[in-house]
C-alpha cells in the first residue's frame, strides 16, 4: 500500500538508529549457543513408547500395527468409530480406505462437503516422541489443512520410522532436502511451506483451567502406529 | 478521568488509575481473588512439573535468550529478509508506525475485500493497538473465537492475562454469560457443555465469514513463514477457511530461521500452559493455492517497540514471547489479578512493556507495582531480567516526578530524600535515631511496640505492628564494649 | 580470621540483637571482628526506590569504607543481594574506573551470613542450642537472589534441640519488598496475609530468616493478630548455646 511506504521507511530508519550490530548477522547467527539436547539418548523401540505414553497422555487413542495388519487395523478402528461418512487426502494408499464406508477423496472437495464428513484418514510426515507431537507437513497423502480440522475424527497413520525422540532431531529433519520419490524410505522432510503440528485433539483450558478435550478441531485423534522398523 | 467507573477494568494506560488504587476493587473481591489465584496455582504446579522433566531446560533458555537477543541486534536484516521472502510467497508485508496506521491498513484490507464480519484468533497486539471497537465504528464486526474471548466479548470483560484471559471468571459466571447472550437458559455450569456451546456458536462464523485477523508468535526470517501456537483449533479455522487473512504483528516477532522453532516452541507451552506441546502450531509461508487464505497480509506494528529497542538495558523487554510465566509465577499478580494493570498487558512483563509502550507518558505507577522477589526473572524462558528492568524505570519515574511541585512534599519522596541525608554522615544518622527513639516514644505501648503510625508510615501500621526503637543502637553497644575492653 | 562486619541500617537500629548475636556466634568460632562506626546504609532502599544518584552516594561509601577490609560479613541478604547485583551497574553508570576498579577487588570478600560459616569458616555444626520448633522463611533475595540454596537448611539440622518444620510455598514473597510496603500498602498487605496463613500451619514456635526485613513484615503482623508465634534472626539461634541462652526480646 503506496500510503504507508513512508512507514517502512520510517520504522526501518528506527531500527537502524537503535541498533549498531557489531557483524553480520549471518556470522554472529554462527555463533550463537546451542547448548540443550539434540538427539534423544533412547532406542528407537523405546522411543516409539514414550511416543504412546505422551499421545495416550493427551487424550489420543494409539494403537500399534505390523505393516500387513494395517488395512484390517483401519477397518477395526472405523468399525469402533461407529462413523461412516469419511474424507481422505489424494495421496493415501487405496488399500487405507475400506469397503463398507462412504469415501470422499479430496480432489477439491467444497468446505461443506469436509464439513458433512464425520472422519479423516490420513498419513502423517513425522511424530516427536518427547512431546507427543504428531507432524503434518500436508502432503498429498497428508491433505489440505481444511481436512483435518472440520471433521471431528481424524484417523492418522504413523509409521515407526517417521517417530523421532526430540524436536531437534525433527528439525534436522527438515534441514536436509525431501527424498525424490515418496516411496525412498529416506527419513528427509526439506522445509515445509505448510506444517501443523498436532499434540493431542483440540483442547481448551479457558474455564478454570479445567482441561477440556475438542472445542474446534477434531474431538477425537486415533493413531495407527506401523512398526515398519526393527 | 482517573476513577474506574464502577469495577468496570480500564486497559488503556492513558486512562487507568494508578495501581495501588485500581488493585482496591481487586483486593476488595473475594470471588475474584480465589478465581485468580485457582487458577494460577493449577498451571504453575503443571508447568513445575514438565519444566522438571526437561534435562535442558536451563540450555533452551540461554539458547532462546541469545537467539531474540540477536534478532533485536540485527532487526533491520531480518526484518527485511522476512518481508522480501513473504512477498516472494505470495503475501503482502504492510509497515505500521503507530496503532493508528495499523488500524487503518487493517481497515483497507477489509474493505477491498468487502468483509463485514472478521473472526479473530486471540491476539494481544490487536488489543494494544483497541483495534475491535474501532472496527465496530467502521461498521465491521469482529468475532472472536478463543473461548476465553468469546467469554470477555459476550461478557463485555477485559482480559486479564495474555495467555488465559478469562482466568478471573469462573465457571458458575460463564454459564451466566452464556445463558444469557447465548439465549441458552438450560446451560449447566460443566466445563465441557460450556465449551460445546462455544463450539455450536462460532461453526457457522468460521463456515462463512470471508476475512480473518491473527496475531503471530513468530515470524520466520529464513521462509517468510508465520507461526500461531494455539489449543482449540479456532486458529486452524481462521487461518484455514477465509479468504482473507491478516496477521498483526509485532516487529519484534521474527526469528531468524526456521530451526529456531525447535528452541522456543520447547519453552512456550510448557511455560505458557504447563503443557509439554499446545495442541496445535500452524506455519503457512505466503499463500498455497488450493489451501488456505489466498489473499493474505503482515501488518508490521512499531507502536513505540523501536523506542524501547534504542535503549540497550531497556530493549531485552523485547525478547518476549507472551507465554506469561512471569505473571503466574508473581505474588503480587495472584493477588491482584490483571486489571490492576491498566493495560492489556498485566503482570510483571506488563509492568515494563506498558509504560515503555507508552513512551514513559502513562503508567508511572507500574515499575513500582512489584516486590522485586525475581520470581519473573527466574521463570522466564528467554532470560528477561525484569526486576533490572522495573528498576531503570523506577529511576526514570522518578528524575520525572522529582521536581515537579506535586512531588516536593510528597511524604515518600520528601522521606527519601531526608533518609539520604541521614546515610550521608554518621553522625547524622546516629542523631537521627536518637530524634526517631523519642519521637516513636509517643507512638509506642507498654509492650514496646507501634499500633499506628501517621502520614506514610500509617500505611504500615493498617495491617502490621511495628516494633518500637530498642534502648540501645548495635553501634551504641559495640562502642560500649570496646572501652570495657570486650 | 579477621572480619570486618557490616551490620546494616536497620539492624543497627531496629534489630540490634541480630548483630549482638552475629558477634557471640562469630567470636566463638573464633573469627576477629572489627566494626566501622561510621558505617550506615548500603543504599538499597534509594536504589529500589528509584532514587539512583543517592544509592550510588552510598554505594561509594561502602565501597571506599570497607576496600581495604580482609572480608565483610553482612547479616542480611537483602543488602548483600543489593551489593552484589547492583553495584556494579551503579559505578558502570555514575562512578569513575577507580571504584569500578575498587568494587571489583571487595566483591569476592562480601559474604552473607550462612555463606561465610559454610563457605569461609568451613562449619555446619556450630554448636548451638535451640530447644524449639522453628520454621524457615527463604527471602527471596536469599533465595533467587544469592542462591543460597541448603545452607541455611544445613546450619539448622545440626542445631541441637531444634524441630525443623518445612513451610509451604516457601518460595513465595512476603510481600515486603521495602517501599512497595507502603507505596502498594492493600497489595503488600493481601501478600503477605497469605504467607501468614503458611508460616503459621506449620505450627512452629519461630519463624526464622537470614533478612531482619522480611522478619519485621511478618513479626509485625503476628503481632498485631496475637499470633503465638515469633520471629527471630538465623543469627540468634545460631548464637545460642546450652550454658549461654539467647537474650529475650518483646
Amino acid at each position: 500500500m503506496s500510503m504507508h511506504a513512508s512507514s517502512r521507511q520510517q520504522v526501518l530508519a528506527r531500527i537502524r538508529a537503535a541498533t549498531h550490530p557489531a557483524a553480520a548477522a549471518a556470522a554472529a547467527y554462527a555463533r550463537l549457543p546451542r547448548p540443550y539436547i539434540r538427539r534423544g539418548q533412547r532406542a528407537a523401540g523405546s522411543c516409539v513408547g514414550l511416543l504412546i505414553e505422551r499421545l495416550r497422555d493427551y487424550d489420543a487413542e494409539v494403537v500399534e500395527a505390523a505393516p500387513e495388519e494395517l488395512p484390517a487395523t483401519i477397518a477395526a478402528r472405523l468399525a469402533a468409530s461407529g462413523r461412516r461418512v469419511f474424507v481422505a487426502p489424494p495421496g493415501v494408499p487405496a488399500e487405507w480406505l475400506a469397503s463398507g464406508y462412504e469415501w470422499r477423496v479430496d480432489r477439491g472437495l467444497s468446505t461443506e462437503e469436509i464439513e458433512k464428513a464425520e472422519g479423516v484418514v490420513t498419513a502423517a510426515s513425522c511424530a516427536i516422541a518427547d512431546s507427543g507431537t504428531l507432524v503434518l507437513h500436508h502432503s498429498a497423502a497428508e491433505g489440505r489443512r481444511v481436512l483435518t480440522l472440520l471433521p471431528d475424527w481424524h484417523l492418522c497413520i504413523l509409521r515407526a520410522s517417521q517417530v523421532v525422540e526430540t524436536l531437534p532431531e525433527y528439525f534436522d529433519r527438515c534441514a536436509q532436502p525431501p527424498a525424490p520419490h515418496p516411496s525412498d524410505q529416506s527419513p528427509s522432510l526439506g522445509t515445509p511451506v505448510l506444517a501443523t503440528y498436532i499434540s493431542g485433539p483440540s483442547a481448551t483450558a479457558d474455564i478454570e483451567m479445567t482441561r477440556i478435550k475438542g472445542v474446534h478441531g477434531p474431538r477425537y485423534l486415533q493413531v495407527i502406529l506401523v512398526r515398519d522398523t526393527n | 478521568m482517573s476513577q474506574a467507573k464502577g469495577e468496570h477494568a480500564i486497559l488503556d494506560p492513558a486512562l487507568a488509575p494508578p495501581f495501588p488504587q485500581a488493585a482496591l476493587p481487586v483486593l476488595r473481591n473475594p470471588q475474584l481473588r480465589k478465581n485468580v489465584a485457582h487458577a494460577i496455582d493449577v498451571i504453575q504446579a503443571k508447568r513445575g512439573r514438565l519444566v522438571a522433566e526437561k534435562a535442558d531446560w536451563q540450555e533452551l533458555r540461554e539458547a532462546a535468550a541469545a537467539i531474540r537477543a540477536h534478532v533485536l541486534e540485527n532487526l533491520e536484516f531480518y526484518l527485511e529478509q522476512f518481508e522480501e521472502r513473504c512477498t516472494a510467497a505470495g503475501g503482502h508485508v504492510h509497515w505500521a508506525a503507530d496503532a493508528d496506521e495499523a488500524r487503518q491498513i487493517i481497515l483497507e484490507i477489509l474493505r477491498q475485500a468487502e468483509a463485514t464480519e472478521v473472526i479473530k484468533i486471540k491476539t494481544m497486539t490487536s488489543a494494544e493497538i483497541q483495534l475491535n471497537p474501532f472496527l465496530e465504528a467502521a461498521g465491521i464486526k469482529a468475532y472472536e473465537t478463543d473461548l476465553a474471548e468469546i467469554i470477555l466479548q459476550l461478557g463485555e470483560q477485559e482480559p486479564s492475562h495474555i495467555v488465559v484471559p478469562a482466568l478471573h471468571i469462573n465457571r458458575s459466571q460463564v454459564r451466566e454469560i452464556f445463558a444469557r447472550r447465548m439465549g441458552l437458559s438450560h446451560l449447566s455450569d460443566d466445563p465441557k457443555e460450556l465449551t460445546n456451546a462455544a463450539r455450536a456458536y462460532l461453526r457457522q462464523k468460521f463456515l462463512s465469514v470471508p476475512a480473518a485477523i491473527s496475531g503471530a508468535n513468530f515470524l520466520v526470517a529464513e521462509t517468510g513463514g508465520v507461526a500461531v501456537v494455539e489449543s482449540e483449533g479456532n486458529g486452524r479455522m481462521c487461518l484455514t477457511l477465509p479468504r482473507t487473512m491478516i496477521t498483526l504483528a509485532g516487529i519484534e516477532k521474527v526469528l531468524p530461521r526456521f530451526q529456531d522453532l525447535e528452541v522456543v516452541l520447547q519453552l512456550l507451552a510448557r511455560s505458557a500452559t504447563g503443557e509439554r506441546m499446545n495442541p496445535y502450531t500452524s506455519l503457512w509461508t505466503g499463500v498455497t493455492p488450493g489451501d488456505g487464505p489466498q489473499n493474505f497480509h503482515v501488518v508490521l506494528l512499531d507502536n513505540g517497540r523501536t523506542s524501547i529497542l534504542a535503549r540497550p538495558k531497556h530493549r531485552q523487554t523485547l525478547k518476549c514471547i507472551r507465554c506469561a510465566a512471569c505473571m503466574n509465577a508473581c505474588p503480587v499478580y495472584r493477588q491482584t489479578g490483571g486489571h490492576a494493570y491498566g493495560s492489556v498487558y498485566p503482570g510483571p512483563i506488563g509492568a515494563i512493556l506498558t509504560p515503555q509502550l507508552a513512551q514513559m507518558h502513562h503508567a508511572q505507577s507500574l515499575p513500582f507495582a512489584s516486590s522485586l522477589c525475581g520470581a519473573c526473572y527466574e521463570v522466564c524462558p528467554v532470560k528477561i531480567n525484569i526486576p533490572e528492568v522495573l528498576l531503570e524505570l523506577r529511576s526514570e519515574v522518578v528524575n520525572q516526578e522529582r521536581s515537579t511541585a506535586g512531588r516536593v512534599f510528597d511524604p515518600l519522596y520528601l522521606g527519601l530524600r531526608v533518609a539520604h541525608l541521614i546515610f550521608s554522615r554518621a553522625w547524622i544518622f546516629h542523631l537521627a535515631q536518637r530524634l526517631g527513639r523519642i519521637g516513636l516514644r509517643f507512638f509506642t505501648r507498654k509492650d514496646g511496640w507501634i499500633h499506628a503510625l501517621p502520614s506514610a508510615g500509617g500505611k504500615w501500621t493498617q495491617t502490621r505492628d511495628l516494633r518500637g526503637l530498642p534502648p540501645q543502637t548495635f553501634h551504641a553497644w559495640w562502642a560500649a564494649r570496646a572501652r570495657e575492653g570486650k | 580470621m579477621r572480619a570486618s562486619l557490616f551490620i546494616t541500617c536497620y539492624n543497627d537500629t531496629l534489630f540490634p540483637e541480630t548483630g549482638r548475636a552475629v558477634v557471640r556466634l562469630l567470636e566463638r568460632l573464633g573469627v576477629e571482628l572489627d566494626f566501622h562506626p561510621k558505617q550506615t546504609c548500603c543504599g538499597q532502599m534509594h536504589a529500589n526506590t528509584g532514587f539512583r544518584a543517592e544509592a550510588f552516594s552510598q554505594a561509594k561509601r561502602f565501597v571506599r569504607m570497607y576496600q581495604d577490609a580482609e572480608q565483610v560479613v553482612i547479616p542480611s541478604s537483602s543488602c548483600v543481594a543489593m551489593i552484589r547485583d547492583q553495584y556494579p551497574g551503579l559505578m558502570q553508570e555514575l562512578g569513575n574506573a577507580e571504584l569500578r576498579g575498587q568494587l571489583e577487588a571487595l566483591l569476592p570478600r562480601v559474604f552473607e551470613l550462612s555463606e561465610f560459616l559454610i563457605d569461609r569458616l568451613g562449619v555446619e555444626d556450630v554448636g548451638a542450642y535451640f530447644p524449639h520448633r522453628v520454621t524457615y522463611h527463604a527471602s527471596c533475595h536469599g533465595l533467587r537472589g544469592l542462591h543460597l540454596g541448603e545452607r541455611p537448611f544445613r546450619l539448622l539440622a545440626k542445631v541441637r534441640g531444634l524441630r525443623y518444620l518445612p513451610l509451604e510455598n516457601m518460595d513465595r514473597c512476603c510481600g515486603f519488598g521495602g517501599t512497595f510496603s507502603v507505596k502498594n500498602g492493600a497489595v503488600s498487605s493481601a501478600m503477605l496475609a497469605v504467607k501468614l496463613q503458611d508460616v503459621l500451619a506449620t505450627g512452629a514456635e519461630y519463624c526464622t530468616a537470614l533478612d531482619n526485613s522480611c522478619l519485621m513484615h511478618l513479626g509485625g503482623a503476628m503481632h498485631r493478630q496475637y499470633a503465638g508465634m515469633r520471629t527471630i534472626h538465623m543469627a540468634q539461634i545460631l548464637a545460642n548455646t546450652e550454658s549461654s541462652p539467647m537474650e529475650t526480646t518483646p
